[in-house]
C-alpha cells in the first residue's frame, strides 16, 4: 500500500519551486550503498512502493532496505473535461520532493554486486535518472 | 600510526566561490588553514594528490606553503562536498603539534567473521562508521580494527567493548552501540505496513481545531 502521512496541517499545498539542488540527505547515511537521484522530480507514493517491492523481491530475505524519501506533499488534480476555476481540485496523489542529489534508497548487509543489481531494478521503477553510490569519504 | 606526507600548497590571493571554482577547474583543491591563534590562510592543494591521501585514511600532513616559513603540521578537520555528496570541494586543515592532544574521529574497520551472520536473515547494523577518540597527533591511527568474530544473533558490541591501542582514550558515550546483529523483519512483497498508510486520507490538524472553536 502506498505511503502517505498520518496527519497533516493543511489538506492541500502550493506547488512551489522544485529545481534546486539537494543540500541535505544527499549521502549514504544508514546503509552501505545507495541510489541517488540525478535530477529532480515529484516521486509519487506508488513509484516509491514499486521501488521497495522491486528491492525486496530481488533481495529475498537478505540485507535491509532503507527508504530515504517520504511522500508528504499532496498533489491535487482536476478531473478530465472540467472547466477551469471553482477552486483548487481534490488531492489526487502524494509525492516526495526529490532534488538532484537526493538519496532515494539505501541497502545494508549485502555485498556490493548484490546491492548494485538490486539498485538497477529499483532504478527502473524511478521516473528519473539515478546512480549507484557507496559511502562517501568521512573525516 | 599516521605517515606524515608533505602536501605542497599555494596561497590563494583572491577568495570567493568564483575564484574557488577556477581553482577546481585547474585541478586544485581550495583549502583553509587555521588554529594556534594565527590568522587563517586560504590555500589550494593539488587535488589529485590530496584526495589520494584522504582516501587512504591519512589525516596528519606536513604542509609546505609557497613562500612560507617552513613546513607546518596540519590535521584534516573537515571536508565539504558538492550537491551530489561525493566530490570534495573544500578542505579545512588545522594547525597542530605532534605532541598536542586532540579529539578526532577515526574510521572503524570491522575484522573477523561474525558467527551470527551465517544464519539466514541475519544482518549486522553499524550506525557508526567512526569512533571519536582522544590522543596525541603523533598517535592518531588511520583506522581502528574492531573484532566482530564473537557476535551472535541478538548480540551488540558497545563502544566500551573495543580495545583501543595504548595512548588512545574513547571520547564518546561508552554505551554507544557500534555493531549489532539482528534478524531482518519479514516483509510481505505486496503490503509491508507502510507507517502512515492506515486510512485513505490523513487527519487534518487545523480542521479539528476549527471544529473545537465552533463548539
Amino acid at each position: 500500500m502506498p505511503r502517505m502521512p498520518k496527519r497533516v496541517k493543511y489538506r492541500k499545498e502550493m506547488r512551489r519551486v522544485r529545481d534546486r539542488k539537494a543540500t541535505k540527505a544527499n549521502y549514504v547515511a544508514f546503509g552501505e550503498f545507495g541510489l541517488q537521484a540525478l535530477s529532480g522530480c515529484w516521486l509519487t507514493a506508488r513509484q516509491i512502493e514499486a521501488g521497495r517491492i522491486a528491492a525486496q523481491h530481488y533481495l529475498k530475505r537478505q540485507g535491509r532496505v532503507y527508504i530515504r524519501v517520504f511522500p508528504d506533499k499532496p498533489i491535487s488534480k482536476k478531473p478530465l473535461e472540467t472547466r477551469m476555476g471553482t477552486g483548487k481540485a481534490e488531492v489526487d496523489y502524494w509525492a516526495a520532493r526529490v532534488r538532484p542529489g537526493t538519496m532515494l534508497f539505501e541497502i545494508a548487509g549485502v555485498p556490493e554486486d548484490v546491492a548494485r543489481q538490486t539498485m538497477v531494478r529499483v532504478a527502473m521503477k524511478m521516473p528519473i535518472r539515478c546512480r549507484f553510490v557507496g559511502r562517501r569519504l568521512e573525516v | 600510526m599516521q605517515t606524515s606526507h608533505t602536501l605542497k600548497a599555494r596561497k590563494r590571493e583572491r577568495i570567493g566561490s568564483r575564484y574557488a571554482a577556477r581553482e577546481r577547474a585547474a585541478g586544485r583543491l581550495p583549502a583553509v588553514i587555521y588554529g594556534h591563534g594565527v590568522d587563517p590562510l586560504h590555500i589550494s592543494l593539488d587535488a589529485k594528490e590530496a584526495l589520494r591521501y584522504f582516501h587512504d585514511g591519512e589525516r596528519v600532513f606536513a604542509l609546505a606553503v609557497d613562500g612560507g616559513k617552513g613546513d607546518e603540521t596540519v590535521l584534516l578537520k573537515e571536508l565539504q562536498f558538492d550537491y551530489l555528496g561525493t566530490n570534495v570541494v573544500h578542505a579545512d586543515l588545522m594547525r597542530v603539534d605532534l605532541n598536542e592532544e586532540i579529539e578526532a574521529s577515526v574510521h572503524i574497520n570491522f575484522v573477523g567473521e561474525a558467527p551470527g551472520l551465517k544464519s539466514a536473515g541475519a544482518i549486522m547494523t553499524h550506525p557508526y562508521t567512526a569512533l571519536t577518540i582522544k590522543c596525541t597527533v603523533a598517535a592518531l591511527p588511520d583506522h581502528i580494527d574492531v573484532d566482530v568474530s564473537k557476535l551472535n544473533v541478538g548480540d551488540s558490541l558497545h563502544a566500551r567493548d573495543i580495545t583501543l591501542p595504548a595512548g588512545i582514550v574513547l571520547a564518546m558515550d561508552e554505551d554507544t552501540v557500534i555493531a549489532a546483529i539482528s534478524m531482518v523483519k519479514e516483509a510481505s512483497e505486496t503490503g509491508e505496513a507502510a507507517e502512515g498508510a492506515v486510512s485513505s486520507e490523513p487527519e487534518v490538524i487545523t480542521e479539528k481545531k476549527q471544529e473545537d472553536k465552533g463548539q
